[in-house]
């Protein structure tokens, strides 16, 4: 066994350990608000977990998932408010349609190289969050509002518990982080690598570069798009604001940076450190209003990023991160 | 006595009827927690700032005995519970309906607030309103103007302040009321931003254009914050309506008055809604480019003259501030009177209780700093007394045209 099939059998070892922890975790930890934090933290990592399928492993920086959150955002709460479409079917509907427009985008962009691809991501995320602005249809800049009747599975509604969208994202987190740990291995994940270091190296050596991106962009996409529908439901009002804007792309790329960009583990890694710290000192010290709380995470960004360029990983690998990879 | 059936029956029935005497004195409230929701970092941190000053004058009125024709004023505390204080527990919601929920969360079940004031934005007046349903705690809209947001027929939410439909509908009084004097208004152009307080304010307007037999000649929706407005302004001077108006937040207005000024376009008259139009940094920028401009408000300081007591708390507001009472500190203000104002009533900290005691509110308009009629909820929980005004902007301050009861000048008409 080389050691690389050895590392992979611990990471799985260790993430079967860390999920049964985090199903436990509820037991002990009843505060709503705390939980609240737990299940941002899961859909942070599930989604940056996404991120870093095309962003990290096949090297296309991505700064415009929002788009595909926002679609799946709204693809369940439209059909939900407008035809009684059960969540579940609009989280499933909203991932294909992601994914097939990830494909539709994929098409003209994966053929702009470096800071180009990231300026088409930009540009086309603002584009869907301006027609979403003004679609009347959708409520336009007022957003829908899903409207809450009581505790169901079949609605994925609940009033005031938070365990069932904790199970959920846990389970969303694990099927994240599982896809990738299966790619990392498969004929896929060396492509995607290897675009990634040299696409015109990678192409002399066979390898698809346009269709490898293409995969990334729409497995990336559909992920991301679970997260949005689960986000929908959660929150139980979207509007373009919240869901589709800029910033939000650059929160589900966080993570992932900050953690370790192209690793299993960095997109855990990062949100499980970025999401409480933004949460906490916000409520703890946002109230304020001297923005104490954004100075500090601020700073924390700067310091790690300053001190370990390659993201937190680096401080749990014996060898350096950038040769994280073997053959 | 001998202990027959009979008193035993009645001392359990005398014992009965005196528990409920006992049972305030064992719940014994010591202070009411008061959430308040509202941006204090972000791009609208100024404005949850000044409202956390506002707030605080108003917690300060209810705390200490004040001589002032004002619900709570009197006495110190919350007389209806012993004199228990009220505890203001600030959060910050980042402009974000997320976080706005998970701060309505927190204060709910780790600080036990009785009740939630908020929020600035309407976006997170949704959700921080949700949450307050499935908790069963009061919720008081003070300065969201969305009017979607009472029609969802929430138990637990309440508006105190006018929705955008009713300053509309002020404008047009208003109109109507300068048409019967003999003055021309044929044509409106509408100007407005496309988030939610531009779409419902342009909304209402058509509606009430419509309905009133008044022309639009332009209905402009641009991005709000746009780096340029000139193809839209110069919409706006081909169409040269007799009433422009714009639904703007502060950098929008500022420069959609520096590029009419560019392209040589003077409008005959401007009625605005509010926003970006009440703030002073508009003002200090192009004022002298607008003499005359009319702006709707929910508050106007010339009330101090009839009301000395309204001049009295804006002095105490302008001492923790530095600024005067404005549209959005002054309602601010006022939705934390009226929520005191219902829990003290309510006698409990119950949420259901003080649900009740706010349905039951009735306010004359005299002891609020508010020019409106009354405070009475409908069954939506919407005040629809709460009258506005309009304000024209004349030798760098404000003076109240409208409504008749209200106005302390005629309106300069047309804008000089």
């Amino acid at each position: 066994m080389d050691s690389f099939t050895q590392r992979r059998r611990r990471d799985l070892i260790l993430a079967a350990a860390l999920a049964a922890i985090a199903a436990c975790v509820p037991l002990f930890v009843k505060d709503v608000y705390v939980q609240n934090i737990m299940v941002l933290t899961l859909m942070y990592a599930a989604l940056s977990q996404a991120w870093n399928i095309l962003g990290g492993y096949c090297g296309q920086i991505s700064l415009g998932h929002a788009l595909y959150f926002g679609l799946g955002a709204y693809t369940t709460a439209l059909l939900f408010t407008k035809f009684g479409v059960l969540p579940w079917f609009g989280m499933l509907g909203g991932g294909i349609i992601s994914a097939l427009i990830a494909l539709a985008l994929g098409y003209p962009t994966f053929r702009l190289r470096g800071h180009y691809f990231v300026i088409a991501t930009i540009v086309i995320a603002e584009i869907g969050f301006l027609l979403f602005h003004n679609w009347d249809y959708a409520g336009a800049a007022l957003g829908i509002d899903i409207p809450v009747r009581g505790d169901s599975w079949a609605k994925f509604q609940f009033t005031r518990s938070k365990l069932p969208f904790y199970y959920f994202a846990l389970v969303f987190c694990c099927v994240a982080w599982f896809i990738t740990w299966w790619l990392e291995d498969s004929k896929w994940g060396f492509w995607w690598r290897a675009v990634k270091d040299n696409p015109d190296a990678a192409e002399s050596l066979g390898v698809v570069v346009f269709n490898s991106k293409m995969g990334a962009a729409a497995v990336s996409a559909f992920l991301t798009a679970i997260g949005g529908a689960f986000y929908a439901q959660f929150v139980s009002y979207i509007d373009p604001e919240s869901v589709m804007t800029f910033q939000f792309s650059l929160l589900m790329a966080l993570p992932a940076v900050l953690g370790g960009i192209g690793t299993l583990w960095g997109p855990v890694l990062g949100a499980v450190i970025l999401i409480p710290m933004t949460e906490l000192t916000r409520s703890f010290i946002g109230g304020s209003g001297r923005g104490v709380d954004l100075i500090l995470y601020g700073a924390v960004i700067v310091v790690i990023s300053l001190a370990r360029p390659d993201g937190l990983i680096g401080l749990f690998s014996r060898r350096p991160a950038s040769k994280g990879v073997p053959q | 006595m001998t202990i027959s059936r009979r008193n035993v029956l009645l001392g359990g029935a005398a014992s009965a009827a005196l528990l409920p005497l006992a049972k305030p004195a064992r719940a014994q409230v010591k202070e009411v927690v008061i959430g308040v929701i509202y941006p204090l970092s972000g791009a609208s941190a100024q404005i949850g700032v000044d409202a956390q000053k506002a707030f605080e004058t108003a917690a300060d009125i209810i705390n200490k005995d004040y001589d002032f024709a004002l619900p709570m004023a009197k006495g110190e505390g919350f007389t209806g519970l012993g004199g228990a204080k009220v505890r203001l527990v600030f959060a910050d919601h980042q402009a974000d309906p997320q976080k706005g929920r998970a701060e309505a969360e927190r204060l709910i079940t780790q600080e036990k607030v009785s009740a939630i004031v908020g929020t600035y934005q309407s976006a997170v007046a949704v959700t921080v309103s949700q949450i307050c349903e499935r908790y069963q705690i009061p919720f008081l809209s003070a300065d969201n103007s969305s009017p979607s947001l009472h029609r969802r027929g929430l138990k637990y939410y309440f508006r105190a302040a006018p929705h955008d439909e009713m300053f509309s509908t002020a404008m047009f009084d208003f109109f109507d009321a300068l048409k019967k004097k003999g003055q021309k208004i044929e044509t409106l152009a509408l100007f407005h931003e496309d988030t939610i307080f531009g779409t419902d304010s342009a909304n209402a307007q058509l509606k009430l254009a419509a309905d009133r037999g008044y022309k639009i000649v332009a209905d402009i929706k641009y991005r709000a914050n746009s780096p340029s407005l000139t193809a839209e302004v110069q919409q706006l001077k081909a169409a040269n309506a007799d009433v422009l108006m714009p639904s703007s937040y502060t950098t929008d207005g500022i420069l959609l008055i520096k590029t009419m000024g560019e392209l040589g376009y003077k409008a005959k008259n401007i009625v605005a809604q509010d926003a970006g139009f009440s703030e002073k940094a508009l003002y200090d920028a192009v004022g002298d480019k607008i003499p005359g401009v009319i702006s709707r408000g929910s508050f106007s300081l010339d009330l101090a003259a009839k009301r000395p007591m309204v001049g009295k708390i804006n002095d105490m507001f302008k001492e923790k501030s530095g600024k005067d009472f404005n549209d959005y500190s002054s309602r601010q203000f006022m939705g934390l009177i009226v929520m005191a104002d219902a829990i003290n009533r309510a006698k409990s900290t119950d949420g259901e209780k003080i649900r009740e005691a706010l349905v039951a509110t009735d306010m004359p308009g005299e002891s609020t700093i508010m020019p409106w009629a009354k405070v009475k909820f409908d069954e939506l929980g919407q005040n629809n007394n709460a009258d506005p005004v309009l304000l024209q902007y004349n030798g760098g301050k404000f003076v109240t045209i409208f409504p008749p009861q209200a106005a302390v000048a005629d309106a300069i008409w047309p804008m000089p």
